[in-house]
């Protein structure tokens, strides 16, 4: 039996049967269109080539603003290819006269031209067929889409090179038990996507699809981020153990949800909700949030497809959410894009991790800046609303934001819209620099969130996605703790509230040092919130205190991981298998 | 019909803007529209065939129009290779 690793994203135990959901390859089959067919056919291309024109002109209004004119050209060339006869016609001839799939057909009619431009001496040529590969692939996932996602059998266990959020969606609709994918990270959004959903997902398995077949049995553990290929029969027996085990811990931390979450010594901890889908609103009173700590408001760009969603229509969605968290607060982060959060740019940045995102872009954009500040500040008229801005580094940038700030809230004041006139604004500790500049920065704003995904991997210059270094990738590790702890203070001593919106917030052993070193509230994907509640009220601050002490003077993050899960086995018992040898939580 | 020959003036030659750009203004007349390099011939109208003509600065093209408006096209291309699409030259 043939046990491969990953991430585990999602906790849960998933036994079933595998289905191969169809790999990133873009080689279509030839399939005969039967003559009944064939119209259908015609205008699922044309479909396509609807989609792909809808595309093209979201990334030529991008980048022809960013980057100017002449790089956008090459996109509005591609624009002008989906309808050229030498490949529209070409493609609907031979689905009319040869009975082709439009897939096959785009894929021959486009091979055909990129073969002559690659044999070209013209270097302008051979670059150029990159564009056709380019159109070629981009029609392909449009002609995809729509077929297969409605193929998927009923209670089976999805494993694919990668999947988008908007595939689980559409997955658990059917009846997903569970996923495991090549690609993606704790953060990616199918992560996020599947933990809100309940579904034990791993990712960034690598090689997976390579080692499943459809149909055979599969486990996923979500929680140790294992996978076991057709196991016999008594590790499946010992799986269906950990699966009820794991199904009896959640049903006690269902009991959790109505207690209060504080220490034995009486200390209150705000235990808040990362959403940032309408449809994760019920999750708020299903797993007892105070509040919400984070709420993303990437994802309703990247579900619409689309770059500017109207002030009506973000409004619409923000007062919603904020009339389902009242009385609690909810926390909306400004537009989040770059880094892994792909705009669709033209422009392949070197290292987007250091590049345009974030607060940067907002800044240079006020056309998505200004519209969403104006639907989240009217919002704040439903309920407790806060303002928070991501991948801040310096003083610079909050000035200017809340130049933005003051015009809009002069508007709306004309306009004659209610609002929250004292709209707390906070920003994302996310930058060492922010860390170490904290105590200017308190000043300046009314509360911290400390983000320790990205904390983590700028201060240890480590991506964790990259397998040669991953392993060196260590939330625990002192360094990462000590900016937490720069925050901290600099946050008491200005009289701010800080939480923590990182995944080390579910990282159940980092609970009582973030709570020791001070971290007012913790803001976790709702899933966990059960379980961190466990460990709060198993805790006295004193304690907390102890154990921050310790992990800051910590030489290294094994030796820290090794106290605090000696502390958790003594305190919270039963949470502790949550841990064994989980890569995502280590 | 006509048929006329034209150079290409522009430093870049007919890279992706200036091939955007003559199948755009074909687009707006009804006579059909050939080019031919090289004895080469593509359909003028086409992106596809315009890009793999792969026309450098000092190029000669013969365009061939055939159509109710040929005068009027042939103009409107021949002006667009005169300023050099607006290019360097």
């Amino acid at each position: 039996m043939p046990v491969l690793t990953g991430i585990g994203v999602a906790p849960g135990i998933a036994i079933g049967p595998a289905y191969l959901y169809a790999k990133v390859s873009f080689d279509v089959e030839r399939r005969e269109i039967a003559p009944d067919d064939i119209e259908g056919e015609k205008s699922r291309f044309e479909r396509a080539v609807q989609r792909a024109e809808k595309d093209l002109k979201k990334i030529i209004g991008v980048t022809r603003e960013k980057l100017g004119e002449d790089s956008a050209t090459i996109f509005e060339a591609q624009q002008l290819i989906l309808r050229d006869d030498a490949l529209y016609s070409a493609v609907v001839d031979a689905i009319d006269k040869h009975g082709m799939n439009a897939g096959y057909a785009v894929q021959s009619v486009m091979s055909k031209h990129r073969q002559m431009m690659e044999a070209s001496d013209s270097e302008y040529l051979r670059e150029r067929a990159n564009d056709l590969l380019d159109i070629q692939e981009r029609l392909i996932r449009h002609l995809r889409r729509g077929r297969i996602l409605s193929d998927i059998p009923v209670n089976s266990i999805v494993v694919a090179e990668n999947l988008t959020a908007a595939d689980i969606i559409l997955f658990s609709r059917k009846g997903i038990l569970g996923c495991a994918t090549d690609f993606g990270g704790p953060t990616s959004h199918v992560s996020i996507m599947a933990r809100a959903l309940g579904v034990p997902a791993i990712v960034g398995m690598h090689t997976v699809t390579n080692h499943v077949q459809t149909g055979q049995t599969l486990v996923v553990d979500g929680i140790r981020g294992e996978l076991a290929v057709d196991p016999d029969a008594e590790s499946l027996e010992r799986y269906k153990q950990k699966q009820q085990r794991y199904e009896r811990l959640v049903q006690e931390d269902k009991a959790l949800v109505p207690l209060a979450s504080e220490t034995i010594d009486g200390h209150t901890i705000g235990l808040e909700a990362n959403l940032e889908l309408r449809d994760e609103l019920p999750l708020l009173k299903e797993y007892g949030a105070d509040g919400i700590g984070l709420f993303r408001t990437e994802m309703i760009l990247l579900m619409e497809s689309r770059l500017l969603i109207s002030e009506e229509e973000q409004y619409e969605l923000f007062s919603d959410v904020v009339s389902s968290a009242s009385p609690g607060h909810t926390t909306f982060r400004m537009l989040d894009l770059g880094g892994d959060k792909m705009m669709p740019m033209a422009h392949r940045e070197h290292n987007p991790f250091l590049g345009w995102r974030g607060i940067r872009i907002l800044l240079d954009k006020p056309d998505l800046l200004v519209p969403q500040l104006r639907a989240i500040m009217r919002a704040s008229a439903h309920g407790p609303t806060r303002l928070l801005l991501p991948m801040i580094t310096s003083i610079t940038e909050i000035h200017a934001f809340r130049k933005h700030l003051d015009d809009v809230t002069n508007s709306l004041r004309k306009e004659g819209h209610a609002f929250d006139e004292d709209i707390p604004l906070g920003i994302m500790i996310e930058v060492p620099a922010a860390a170490l500049m904290a105590s200017e920065l308190a000043r300046e704003v009314d509360f911290f969130s400390i983000g320790t995904n990205d904390l983590t991997q700028y201060v240890l210059a480590v991506d964790r996605g990259n397998d040669l270094v991953s392993e060196l990738y260590q939330e625990l590790h002192p360094a990462v703790l000590r900016l937490i702890a720069e925050t901290v203070t600099a946050a008491r001593e200005a009289g701010i509230p800080v939480s923590l919106c990182g995944e080390l917030a579910t990282n159940l052993r980092a609970v009582p040092v973030l709570i020791g070193l001070g971290v007012t509230s913790l803001s976790a994907s709702p899933v966990y919130l059960p379980g961190m509640k466990r460990v709060i009220r198993a805790m006295r601050m004193s304690e907390g205190k102890r154990l921050a002490e310790r992990a800051l003077a910590s030489a290294n993050a094994d030796e820290t991981k090794q106290f605090l899960d000696q502390w958790l086995e003594e305190h919270a018992c039963g949470v502790n298998f949550f841990l064994e040898g989980s890569r995502a939580a280590g | 019909m006509i048929e006329r020959e034209v150079t290409v003036t522009n430093r870049a030659g007919l890279h992706t803007r200036p091939a955007s750009m003559i199948v755009r203004t074909a687009a707006g007349f009804k006579s059909e529209f050939f080019i031919h390099k090289d004895g080469y011939e593509i359909n003028g109208k086409s992106i596809i065939g315009v890009m793999t003509l792969a026309a450098e600065q000092g190029a000669t093209l013969m365009l061939q129009l055939d159509g109710p408006d040929e005068e009027e096209a042939f103009t409107a291309l021949a002006k667009l290779f005169e300023d050099g699409f607006g290019e360097v030259k």
